[in-house]
């Protein structure tokens, strides 16, 4: 049994990025600078994160705003970690949690002496989830030494971006598919929502973990609950039919594992809705490079997929793009309380502008309306718009009536220029008693109510000697 | 063919020299300035289709007006005509055809604009003003997409008052784009929503906004067989997301990038970041061009993730973009937006940069040749005009001659009159070799 280097809590040396575990923290270096410290540009290598973003923005003028390879949620560029050290406490305090959690379970599996399991996984010879000597006081087995769960094959050579570990849950390994239902089903039913468990798997979002074994992960856990509702309705995913769906959804889940991008995704576990929608997709929206059906499936699932950034939707507390720390962060800080409006999706609203951060200020104003809105409500604007009683010939909106702007002092108007020529009478819902557009106090008028405004007929006022009162019936309508 | 019945009576180009001893950067690309600017901040610009010999430049404002301009291969502008809303026009769309220009304002309407006849007719109704106006042309099917704060998007066939159809939105429609067969709707509070227009428009899928801020403008693009495959999402936060509908791999494929802020992180100041207010693609590279509220366009590679190139500052924010069908002709209005809401005063924009201020950014030119000749229209008012709201659309022609990095290319000078014109482009040529600046 190797132990860990002296790391910070005695935990399996751990890769931060996508959580995968080494024994050693040298191998551990050269696996990070590799697969998430290397420029994707010209292949340096570099030792941190923060390092490879400035090489990349000082030699190839790009930006970086992520950890290559890295799971949801762990993809901060800013934070410098090199091997073990520089990594957050919360992570360590996750990884913890989650490494306790495998052991309750792998412990309540099976009862056997844990070093020969970890004598096993030594001859398979895989660097990763090489488990840990027990520790007493942690009382937990490492994850890796999940009976049933074949050694990692080749660890180094690992498709880039190993799966993440799911806190509980053997890695989702490309091609292990079998294996899979048949952990779930001695876990399932070990754990107390063991049967709950299964048909979670599938639907998972990409790094969460489900709900109930793990209380100790809260981000994810509301995360969760609110990303995949739809799939914590579908029972109808009970053990029998574990197998074929978890393979499927695990791929989409972590994008980060590199060739998530093949066969799988029946798709089964998707909700009927997303299954034509992907299937119609192919059709519609053709995807880049190797998009096949396959691919289509499980992106259109769950719509987590389809994000850049899964982790962000579902981990609001955690900046997962530094350069939205600088803008957001603080700004949001200050000014959740003033933010108006709950955001729609799950990530916290982005704060007011007007707050000016130490990094960054936003030239912007209040953000819950456009500028347009906001231009929009000035007098100037709302001059010209239709008023009722205003309207000539039964013609709403447009006329000359109402004037035409007074700032038109150098517009020649006179050839080639007809006063617009707007027909309607029968167009309904025409709020003339709207002059102005105030946002959020949109009249919760359909198309079309019956409110017919005042048309008063009429000829149509002279406007200021510019425009030729021309007022033809259109009669288009 | 003659599309427009009548000559206008807009000013001809203006015949006095443009002096350039002041610093003013009205124009710092020396582009082309389009004659008869409209008086007020433009909102939206569009460029005729290929069907359409010729290039035919429209653009609304917040005059109510719009403006159609005759764009020659001389970089010559040719005010064509004009129509009226009784509010700002918020958004202009040709049809397929180049018949007809489509117009939505704040007044709650759109309109059709037949430009053989010069007549317009009121085509959509909406229960608060328009924003976004699109053509659609399916082989089943014609119609007109409206999107408006009123949170509906409705698609009108032109020959009758109800529409064809009424989607709601889950907020107020804030932009938009159509490639058949896909359409793309960013709404307030972060919505984003896609289409698919096949049969009938139906929604298709609705994707957790890949930003963080309130979404200003979108732009579809397409792959190599040229089918719409996603989109570019902008946001107020100076940032842009590139976003593939199915990627093989979402989290490689899509992602973020800064764009029109000042200075840099490494400075102590703080760094303002500015609104993106418009995105257009080329239709021939298919690289991507950005405007700001900082006052610069910039171009991007979205498939290399570099930027190509960035403008000089210009005194006011840049408020819409547009290429022309082949992608020889880059416009860009520069209005005020808003974005500021005291009053202008001297610039708007920040201070005056020279072009030092683009070495901060780290611009670059690309190493494929991108972007062919561009050519962009602008105004020069006089200084007395500076601080005031005055819009003028540019011409970019020859973007690189601002950097000196392409030694071919000539220059022309041109004339500028008070809300004239001026004329100053210079041809452009494919960018030799690659330079990293």
């Amino acid at each position: 049994a190797v132990s860990s280097l002296g790391c910070l809590c005695a935990l399996t040396v751990l890769i931060r990025y996508c959580n995968r575990d080494f024994d050693d923290e040298k191998i551990l270096i050269q696996h990070q600078k590799a697969k998430h410290f290397k420029c994707h540009i010209c292949h340096k290598k570099l030792y941190t994160g923060p390092g490879l973003a400035i090489h990349c923005m000082q030699v190839h003028k790009e930006t970086i705003d992520a950890v290559p390879n890295a799971i949801p949620g762990r993809t901060d560029i800013e934070l410098e970690i090199y091997g073990m050290e520089g990594i957050p406490e919360k992570d360590m305090d996750e990884r913890r949690r989650l490494l306790e959690q495998k052991t309750q379970e792998s412990q309540k599996k099976k009862q056997q002496d844990d070093s020969d399991e970890y004598d096993d996984d030594d001859s398979a010879a895989s660097t990763s989830f090489q488990p840990q000597p027990v520790q007493p006081q942690q009382g937990y087995i490492p994850p890796m030494a999940q009976p049933g769960l074949p050694p990692v094959p080749g660890a180094p050579g690992m498709p880039p971006g190993i799966p993440p570990l799911m806190p509980g849950v053997p890695p989702l390994m490309p091609g292990m598919p079998p294996v899979m239902p048949g952990l779930m089903m001695p876990m399932g039913g070990m754990m107390p929502p063991g049967p709950g468990i299964p048909p979670l798997m599938p639907g998972m979002p990409p790094g969460m973990p489900p709900p109930v074994p793990r209380p100790g992960i809260p981000p994810m856990t509301q995360a969760q609950a609110v990303s995949a509702p739809g799939i914590l309705n579908r029972p109808p995913a009970p053990t029998a039919t574990v197998p074929a769906p978890q393979p499927p959804v695990t791929k989409p889940l972590f994008p980060s594992a590199g060739q998530m991008g093949t066969p799988v995704t029946s798709s089964s576990t998707a909700s009927s809705n997303s299954e034509s929608l992907s299937a119609s997709s192919k059709a519609l929206f053709p995807s880049t490079a190797q998009a096949q059906a396959a691919v289509q499936g499980p992106v259109g699932t769950d719509f987590k997929p389809l994000n850049s950034t899964p982790a962000t939707t579902t981990e609001p507390p955690k900046p997962t793009f530094p350069a939205y720390t600088q803008s957001t962060a603080s700004t949001t800080s200050t000014t959740n309380s003033t933010a108006a409006k709950p955001a729609a999706s799950i990530t916290s609203k982005p704060a007011t502008l007007t707050t000016t951060s130490a990094t960054s200020k936003l030239i912007h104003p209040d953000e819950d309306i456009s500028l347009e809105e906001r231009r929009a409500q000035l007098p100037k604007y709302q001059r010209n718009l239709p008023r009722p009683g205003q309207a000539p010939i039964g013609n709403p909106p447009v006329g000359p009536i109402g004037g035409m702007m007074p700032p038109q002092p150098g517009i020649p108007q006179q050839q080639g220029m007809r006063p617009p020529m707007p027909p309607h009478g029968q167009y309904g819902g025409h709020h003339q008693g709207m002059p102005g557009y105030l946002p959020g106090a949109m009249p919760p008028y359909g198309q079309g109510p019956p409110m017919v405004p005042p048309y008063q007929g009429g000829p149509p006022r002279p406007p200021m000697g510019m425009r030729p009162p021309v007022m033809s019936q259109g009669g288009r309508y | 063919m003659s599309l427009f019945g009548t000559t206008s009576g807009f000013g001809t180009s203006g015949t006095s020299m443009f002096g350039s001893a002041t610093t003013d950067n009205h124009n710092p690309m020396k582009d082309i300035e389009v004659t008869s600017s409209p008086d007020d901040s433009i909102g939206c610009l569009s460029f005729s289709p290929p069907t359409l010999p010729g290039n035919f430049l429209i653009a609304g404002s917040w005059a109510n007006d719009v403006r159609c301009w005759e764009v020659q291969d001389s970089g010559q502008t040719i005010p064509k005509a004009q129509q009226m809303h009784t509010g700002p026009v918020l958004d202009v769309c040709w049809s397929d055809d180049g018949s007809k220009v489509f117009t939505a304002s704040c007044d709650k309407t759109a309109k059709m604009w037949d430009l053989g006849s010069n007549q317009a007719i009121q085509i959509a109704q909406h229960d608060a003003p328009v924003k976004t106006i699109h053509w659609i042309k399916a082989p089943n099917y014609s119609c007109v997409m409206t999107g408006s704060w009123d949170k509906t998007l409705k698609f009108w066939d032109t020959r009758s008052s109800n529409p064809m159809m009424v989607l709601q939105l889950p907020e107020r429609c804030y932009c938009a784009d159509v490639i058949y067969p896909m359409a793309v709707v960013a709404t307030a509070e972060r919505g984003l929503i896609v289409y698919q227009l096949e049969n009938q428009p139906s929604e298709f899928r609705r994707i957790e906004s890949p930003l963080k801020h309130q979404h200003r403008c979108v732009a579809i693009f397409k792959d190599k067989q040229n089918k719409p495959t996603g989109f570019a999402l902008g946001s107020i936060e100076g940032r842009v997301a590139i976003h593939y509908i199915n990627p093989p791999n979402p989290a490689k494929d899509n992602f973020t990038f800064k764009c029109h802020r000042s200075n840099g992180t490494n400075t102590s100041a703080p760094q303002d970041i500015y609104a993106v207010n418009g995105i257009a693609f080329h239709p021939v590279h298919g690289t991507l061009a950005t405007v700001g509220s900082d006052g610069r366009f910039s171009f991007w590679d979205k498939d290399a993730r570099t930027k190509l190139k960035t403008s000089e500052q210009l005194d006011q924010p840049i408020s819409a973009c547009c290429f022309n069908h082949n992608g020889n002709i880059f416009a860009y209005a520069s209005s005020y937006d808003w974005s500021k809401v005291r009053t202008p005063g001297p610039a708007p924009g920040a201070p005056r940069q020279q072009s030092q201020a683009l070495g901060s950014e780290g611009l670059g030119l690309s190493c494929d040749s991108s972007q062919d000749s561009h050519v962009s229209l602008g105004r020069s008012p006089s200084p007395p005009c500076k601080g005031k709201l005055q819009d003028f659309l540019k011409w970019l022609w020859g973007f690189s001659t601002a950097f000196g990095q392409n030694p071919a290319h000539r220059k022309c000078s041109a004339s500028v009159s008070h809300y004239g014109l001026l004329c100053s482009w210079a041809q452009k040529h494919r960018q030799a070799g690659g330079c990293t600046l």
